[in-house]
């Protein structure tokens, strides 16, 4: 990923890319190899961020203390922006759809699904 | 509310019945009950109240020709004696002495919609100098009713609410239901359907979908706003994270930020996606620097400005110019639109910073003090040379009932709060402004009245 994109990404998020957020990143290159190319790094820091901000708030799990909740909210808030400017239509609901998965799961009290599973899928979305 | 009376006069004295064309003025703004101040803007234009009846305004004429006659001597007509008199200078000394004897301002006051004048009165705006171009300046103050449309608008909004909440699981859903059903202003909504009605391509039912959308996630971001500030109540009632615990405070908030944005982007048009994602990132960004100041209390005014900017305005901004792109207004409209929006959250939130310090706002006085809440009074207060010292001292310990108690005290004390009103009064009237540049298809008086609807607690 270049360095201007991730300067301007990860903005007030640049303890979590040495903290994880590096590797959760290159878990999805893979799956968006099927983008243009220029939109792939883009998409798959928009499944890393939205996976790490949803650790980070404790979803499914114990309550992240408040400082730690907001940081977990920007990172889903960019992801989502990065999914409204450079992803179909079909993917930016997919991913919406994945979030909705695991927050009604985590308020009714079940197990968390796989959260990573359901982003990678999302990026397959087509329909 | 303001707006500009204008006329043609065709004849030197002449007396011009404006109370129609007021009525008219009260009728499209919906002012039900208050005022309306009228002044000239010209000097040899003046007001009154009398009666329309030709004769009657015949021996007014006859009266100023008799008290100040036309050329008789007056030094304002001595062009020879004046310094930079114009090429098109006319000689109306008179003129000028018989506006004297009028007035230039009045005030008519409104009652159940209609003008409070006696069967006789007529309101005229008096030519002295004329034919002429002639202007007089209009400010509507009081209260302003919905209109029917409103009215179905907003119960358009409910309605897609309800229906959303419907469908969705218990654990989330029941949570966000009690919110919502509590009530809540529902402005960020009402300015997307209005400004939705300003493009041609305006469709109440798709802008009702992204009002609603725009609502859940306002709402979204309060429940974890109250985890993070440790509120127990909010409208009233007991906030989900008080109620539910934290856990499944996040979890509804989560659910709901995701279902707004798949709603938003369902709507199908990628520059209101776009917009309102951009807004709930600066809104999570600047809840970060807001908690992030409170370890200096209360801060400055230009922190302060610089997060309610994201956190407040810039959803403000989104709401109208989303409700303009969905409606195809032109790129000019929607920017102006994003500058009312930012002015008016601003001014909003300045507006609900006050209600903290009012005892009758049915809140208990202090609230934001207590959890260290961002608030301009507060800094005023804090700056303040003869109270700053003893504010900024209590807010450097803890915070208990007589603290928090001392510090309204003296923040009421201080001169803060008319301070804040005039700021906040200034930035509606700038709001209002940057909708007096664009073709705005008659929703003018609308979009400002909601505008001053959303300050009028501290009025």
């Amino acid at each position: 990923m270049s360095v201007q994109l991730l300067d301007r990404e990860l903005d007030r998020l640049e303890g979590l890319w040495s903290d994880g957020l590096s590797e959760t990143y290159g878990s999805y290159l893979d799956a968006v190899g099927h983008f243009e190319t220029e939109v792939q790094p883009k998409l798959a820091l928009a499944a890393a961020l939205i996976e790490a901000g949803v650790r980070l708030q404790g979803l499914g799990g114990r309550a992240a203390p408040p400082t730690t909740l907001l940081i977990g909210d920007l990172c889903l808030a960019r992801g989502s922006r990065l999914l409204a400017d450079n992803a179909p239509l079909a993917v930016q609901v997919a991913f919406a759809r994945a979030i909705e998965t695991a927050s009604s799961a985590a308020a009714a009290g079940q197990p968390p699904p796989p959260l990573r599973q359901l982003l990678r899928q999302s990026l397959g979305a087509t329909r | 509310m303001s707006h500009r009376l204008d006329f043609v006069t065709t004849h030197a004295t002449e007396f011009v019945d404006i109370t129609d064309r007021i009525r008219d003025e009260v009728r499209r703004a919906g002012l039900r009950n208050g005022r309306v101040h009228m002044q000239s803007l010209h000097t040899t234009l003046g007001l009154a109240i009398n009666e329309n009846e030709p004769l009657l305004l015949h021996d007014f004429e006859s009266l100023l020709d008799r008290l100040a006659p036309a050329g008789a001597g007056y030094e304002h007509d001595d062009f020879a004696r004046r310094f930079e008199v114009p090429l098109d200078e006319p000689a109306n000394g008179h003129a000028h002495c018989r506006q004297l004897l009028l007035s230039a301002f009045a005030t008519l006051m409104v009652e159940e919609g209609d003008l409070v004048l006696g069967r006789w009165q007529s309101m005229f705006a008096v030519e002295l100098d004329g034919p002429r171009q002639r202007q007089v300046a209009l400010q509507l103050d009081g209260e302003f009713a919905r209109s029917d449309e409103q009215v179905s608008l907003e119960a358009l909004v409910e309605l897609e609410l309800a229906r959303q909440l419907m469908v969705d699981p218990e654990p989330v859903a029941s949570p966000m239901r009690r919110l919502v059903e509590a009530g809540g202003k529902r402005l960020r909504p009402k300015l997307v359907q209005l400004t939705a009605g300003i493009g041609p391509g305006s469709d109440p039912l798709r802008a009702a979908e992204l009002a609603a959308a725009v609502e859940l996630l306002h709402n979204a971001t309060l429940i974890h706003d109250d985890y993070v500030d440790e509120s127990t109540h909010r409208r009233g009632r007991p906030t989900v994270a008080a109620a539910e615990g934290p856990e499944r405070a996040i979890a509804v908030g989560d659910y709901y930020f995701a279902k707004a944005t798949r709603l938003i982007a369902q709507i199908g048009n990628g520059g209101v996606t776009s917009a309102l994602a951009e807004a709930l990132e600066a809104v999570c960004a600047s809840q970060i620097d807001d908690v992030a100041m409170r370890g200096s209390y209360p801060g400055d005014r230009d922190s302060y400005m610089r997060v309610i900017r994201g956190k407040t305005a810039s959803l403000f901004a989104a709401a109208c110019e989303s409700g303009a792109l969905l409606s195809g207004a032109a790129p000019d409209v929607v920017d102006a639109l994003g500058r009312f929006g930012v002015l008016l959250g601003t001014a909003f939130q300045m507006a609900d910073d006050m209600v903290d310090f009012s005892p009758s706002s049915g809140k208990p006085v202090g609230l934001d003090i207590r959890q260290r809440v961002l608030s301009l009074p507060l800094i005023y207060a804090a700056e303040d040379r003869v109270v700053g010292p003893e504010v900024r001292r209590l807010l450097a310990g803890a915070l208990g009932d007589a603290e928090v108690g001392r510090v309204a005290e003296l923040v009421t004390a201080s001169g803060a709060l008319p301070r804040v009103r005039q700021e906040a009064k200034g930035l509606i009237d700038a709001a209002v402004r940057e909708l007096d540049a664009v073709e705005l298809d008659g929703l003018r008086p609308a979009l400002a009245g909601l505008a001053l609807s959303a300050v009028d607690r501290i009025s």
